[in-house]
C-alpha cells in the first residue's frame, strides 16, 4: 500500500511537471480567452444563447480566441455569478452573457473581478431594486433597438398579407419584448397609412404569456387567438414561441390561412411543414452573433468600449428582417428595405415606449 | 394469515365504498366550469374544452401508470423522468423517420416512446424490487438520469438538445359526432387521434385491473404482499409487470406532449409528471378518479392559459386561475388525507 502511494505521488509529480511545461511551450501564442454563460435555456436554443455562441464561435474559427460556455445549473443570480466565477478562475477574462438576467449578476461582477471584462447583451448592469445603475471600465452593455426590428417585421408582414387581422405573444413583460410588441404595432400602423393596407389588431390578441418556457400555453394561446380569426401571430417568446409555431404548423397543414413572425434569429427553418412551405412569414431579428464578434474583435484591437452603454439599431446594422425571406415577394422586400433605409436616415422614427394608441 | 386476507378484503370493500373522493369534487368544480361556460355562450367552451383535453392526456396516461405501479405496491417518483425519456425516444424516432414516411411516423415514435420508458423503468424495478432499495430514492435518482441522459443523448445523435419535428397530428373533427349539440363540439371536434388512443387504454386498464383476477392479484400485491404469495402468486413477477406499465404509459404520455401541443423535445415536461403523481392521490388511486383528477388539472391550466386571450375571462386576474389547481389539490389533500386510499404495501420492499 506504501509502495502503492510513493509510485502514485511520483506520477503525479511527473504528470504536473509535464503539464507545466506544455503550459510554457504554449505561452509564446495565448489566445484571449472568451467565456460565456448562458442564459435560462441551452446553448442550442435557437434563439439568444445560439446567436450569441455563434458570434464567438466564429472568432474561434478564425483562430482569435479560445472559446467556453458554462450553463448554469439554475437561473437565479447566485447561479450566473456561480459561473462567472468558474470561468474566471480557468482563465478566462473576457466573458459575455446573454439576456436581461444578467443586470444584476454583473453589477456584482464587474468590482469583484475588476481583472476580467463583461459584455452584457440586452441590457446594463444595476442593483436588484434599479436604484442603481453603475457601469464601470469594464463593463459593455448592449442594448438592441427591438421596436426597429418589430417595426419592419410588422410592415413587411402587413404589406404581404394586406388584409386581415394581426397578433402578438410576448414571454415575460420586460422591456426587449415590449419593445418588439410596440415597435409591431406601429409597423402594422404604418403599412395602413402608407401603403393602404387593411390590417386590424385587437387589444385582446396583444398578450404576454408570463414565461418563456412555457409549450403548452404557447399553443393554446395561438389557438385561442387563430381560432377567433386572427392571421399572423409576431411571436416574441422563446419557448412560449415553439409551441405557437407548432400550432400554426398544424392549422396550415389542414390548409388554414396562418402565418408566425419569427424572434431574434431567422425561425425560417422551424416553421417548415411537410412539402417545403414554412409557415414563418419573416422574423424579427437582433444580430446577436455580430454583437458579439465584434465586442471580441474590439478587445483584440484595444478598442474595448468599456463603460458605455452601446445601442444597436438600423442605423449600425444591429437589428433587422433576414436577408432572404421567402415568403415575401420580391415587391415586399424592396418595400422593405426601402423603410429600413428610412430608418437608417432618419426619417422614419419608431418610438420605443408605449406612445399613445398602442396597446400593453 | 387468514386474518391478513380478512383485513384486506375488508379494507378492499371499504374503498370500493368510497363515494366522496376528491374525485366528486373535481367533478363538481367541472360542471360549474361547463355551466358556467354555457351561460357565457358555448363557443367559450369550444375554445377551451379541445385544447383542455390535449392537455390531460399525458398526465392521464402517466398517472394510470402511477397506478399500475402503485396498486402493485412499488412507489413511483420516477414518473416525470420517465415521461421524459418517452418524450425524448419519439421525437429522436419521428425526426429519422419523417422524410421517409411521415404516416407511420407518429405511430412508431408514440411505440418506441412506449418501449422506451418501459425499458428504463426496469432500473427502477429492479432496484426496489430485487435490491429492496428505497424507492423513493430510487425514483428521484431515475428523474436526475433522465433528464439528464435525454438532452446528452439528443446532442450526441442529433446535435443538439432541442430535437423538433416537423409536424405533430392535425386535429379532425369527428364526422356526425361532432354534430351533435352540445356533446359534439366538446367531444368530438378538433381532436387528436392519439387521445382516442389513450382512452382506449385507459378503457382497457380499468378493465384489466378492476375485472379480471389478474387485475385483482395486482392490487393485492399492494395491500398484502404475503397473502398474495401465500396463494402462490409471484408478487415480484406483479411488481415487475406494475412497474414495467408505469414505464410505458408514462412514456406514451410524453410522446403524446411532443406529437401533440409541442411539437419539439425541449429536455423537461415541465413538472407533469409530478402533477401526475398529484393527480394519482387527488384521484384516490383508481382510473374514474384520476380521470377525474387529470382533467380537473388539465382544464384549470388550459383556461389558466387562456384566460388573457378571452376577454371573457378577463375580469379575473391570470394569477388566480395558474394557483388555482395547486392551491386545490393542496386542499383537498389536507381534507382526505385521512381517508387515504393509498396501496398499503405501496413503497414497502417484499
Amino acid at each position: 500500500m506504501k509502495k502503492f502511494a510513493v509510485v502514485l505521488c511520483v506520477l503525479l509529480m511527473l504528470g504536473s511537471m509535464a503539464f507545466a511545461q506544455g503550459q510554457t511551450a504554449t505561452a509564446g501564442k495565448q489566445l484571449l480567452k472568451v467565456g460565456m454563460v448562458t442564459d435560462a435555456g441551452t446553448i442550442d436554443d435557437k434563439s439568444f444563447n445560439q446567436g450569441t455562441w455563434e458570434g464567438i464561435l466564429k472568432a474561434q474559427k478564425e483562430g482569435l480566441v479560445e472559446a467556453k460556455y458554462l450553463k448554469p445549473s439554475g437561473s437565479t443570480e447566485a447561479d450566473y455569478l456561480k459561473e462567472i466565477g468558474n470561468l474566471y478562475d480557468a482563465g478566462y477574462r473576457f466573458i459575455i452573457c446573454p439576456g436581461f438576467k444578467f443586470e444584476t449578476t454583473i453589477f456584482e461582477a464587474q468590482d469583484k473581478y475588476p481583472a476580467a471584462k463583461f459584455v452584457i447583451l440586452d441590457g446594463e448592469p444595476h442593483s436588484a431594486d434599479y436604484s442603481v445603475f453603475r457601469i464601470e471600465k469594464n463593463v459593455v452593455g448592449v442594448y438592441y433597438a427591438e421596436q426597429e426590428s418589430g417595426f419592419l417585421a410588422g410592415v413587411a408582414a402587413a404589406l404581404q398579407v394586406k388584409t386581415g387581422e394581426f397578433g402578438f405573444i410576448g414571454g415575460m413583460e420586460i422591456p426587449a419584448v415590449q419593445k418588439f410588441n410596440w415597435g409591431w404595432q406601429q409597423g402594422i400602423k404604418y403599412a395602413n397609412e402608407k401603403h393602404g393596407t387593411k390590417i386590424t389588431i385587437k387589444a385582446e390578441n396583444v398578450i404576454y404569456q408570463g414565461s418563456f418556457d412555457n409549450v403548452a400555453a404557447g399553443q393554446q394561446i395561438a389557438a385561442s387567438m387563430y381560432d377567433k380569426g386572427v392571421n399572423v401571430i409576431f411571436a416574441a417568446a422563446g419557448g412560449v414561441g415553439v409551441g405557437a409555431i407548432n400550432e400554426a404548423k398544424a392549422r396550415a397543414t389542414a390548409g388554414k390561412n396562418v402565418w408566425i413572425v419569427g424572434v431574434d434569429v431567422d425561425q425560417y427553418n422551424d416553421g417548415v411543414i411537410p412539402g417545403g412551405k414554412s409557415i414563418i412569414l419573416t422574423s424579427a431579428m437582433k444580430y446577436l452573433d455580430r454583437a458579439s464578434y465584434d465586442m471580441i474583435k474590439h478587445e483584440l484591437a484595444g478598442t474595448f468600449p468599456g463603460g458605455t452603454v452601446l445601442r444597436l439599431n438600423a442605423q449600425n446594422d444591429g437589428i433587422g428582417i433576414p436577408v432572404t425571406n421567402p415568403n415575401l415577394s420580391a415587391d415586399v422586400s424592396a418595400k422593405v428595405a426601402e423603410v429600413f433605409n428610412m430608418l437608417k436616415t432618419g426619417a422614419v422614427k419608431v418610438a420605443d415606449t408605449q406612445v399613445a394608441g398602442l396597446f400593453k | 394469515m387468514a386474518d391478513a386476507k380478512l383485513s384486506f378484503m375488508e379494507n378492499y370493500r371499504k374503498q370500493s365504498r368510497n363515494f366522496r373522493s376528491p374525485l366528486w369534487i373535481s367533478v363538481y368544480v367541472l360542471a360549474a366550469v361547463v355551466v358556467l361556460g354555457f351561460m357565457s355562450g358555448s363557443h367559450l367552451i369550444r375554445m377551451i374544452f379541445p385544447y383542455a383535453i390535449a392537455y390531460t392526456i399525458p398526465m392521464l396516461m402517466t398517472a394510470l401508470g402511477g397506478l399500475y405501479s402503485e396498486r402493485s405496491g412499488v412507489t413511483n417518483l420516477g414518473l416525470e423522468g420517465l415521461m421524459l425519456v418517452g418524450y425524448f425516444a419519439t421525437a429522436i424516432t419521428i425526426k429519422y423517420t419523417e422524410q421517409t414516411s411521415y404516416a407511420i411516423a407518429l405511430p412508431l415514435g408514440l411505440l418506441v416512446g412506449v418501449l422506451a420508458g418501459a425499458l428504463f423503468s426496469m432500473l427502477h424495478a429492479f432496484a426496489s424490487i430485487n435490491l429492496k432499495a428505497d424507492q423513493v430514492i430510487s425514483g428521484t435518482a431515475i428523474n436526475m438520469l433522465a433528464s439528464a441522459l435525454t438532452v446528452y443523448l439528443a446532442r450526441t445523435i442529433a446535435g443538439s438538445g432541442n430535437v423538433r419535428i416537423m409536424l405533430g397530428i392535425v386535429r379532425k373533427d369527428i364526422p356526425l359526432l361532432s354534430k351533435i349539440p352540445i356533446v359534439g363540439p366538446l367531444l368530438f371536434t378538433q381532436t387528436y387521434w392519439s387521445t382516442w388512443v389513450a382512452l382506449a387504454v385507459w378503457g382497457a386498464s380499468w378493465y384489466l385491473l378492476y375485472k379480471t383476477s389478474f387485475g385483482l392479484r395486482l392490487r393485492a400485491c399492494g395491500e398484502h404482499p404475503s397473502a398474495v404469495a401465500s396463494a402462490g402468486v409471484n408478487v415480484h413477477r406483479m411488481r415487475y409487470f406494475g412497474v414495467a406499465m408505469s414505464g410505458a404509459l408514462a412514456g406514451l404520455g410524453g410522446g403524446t406532449i411532443l406529437i401533440t401541443y409541442s411539437g419539439e423535445f425541449n429536455g423537461t415536461v415541465a413538472g407533469l409528471g409530478f402533477l401526475s403523481i398529484a393527480a394519482l392521490i387527488f384521484g384516490q388511486w383508481k382510473p374514474l378518479g384520476i380521470l377525474g383528477a387529470t382533467f380537473f388539472f388539465g382544464t384549470a391550466t388550459t383556461i389558466a392559459n387562456v384566460s388573457q386571450v378571452i376577454p371573457e375571462f378577463g375580469v379575473i386576474p391570470p394569477v388566480v386561475f395558474k394557483v388555482f389547481p395547486y392551491v386545490v389539490t393542496l386542499l383537498a389533500l389536507v381534507a382526505f388525507s385521512k381517508r387515504s386510499a393509498a396501496p398499503k404495501a405501496s413503497g414497502e420492499p417484499f
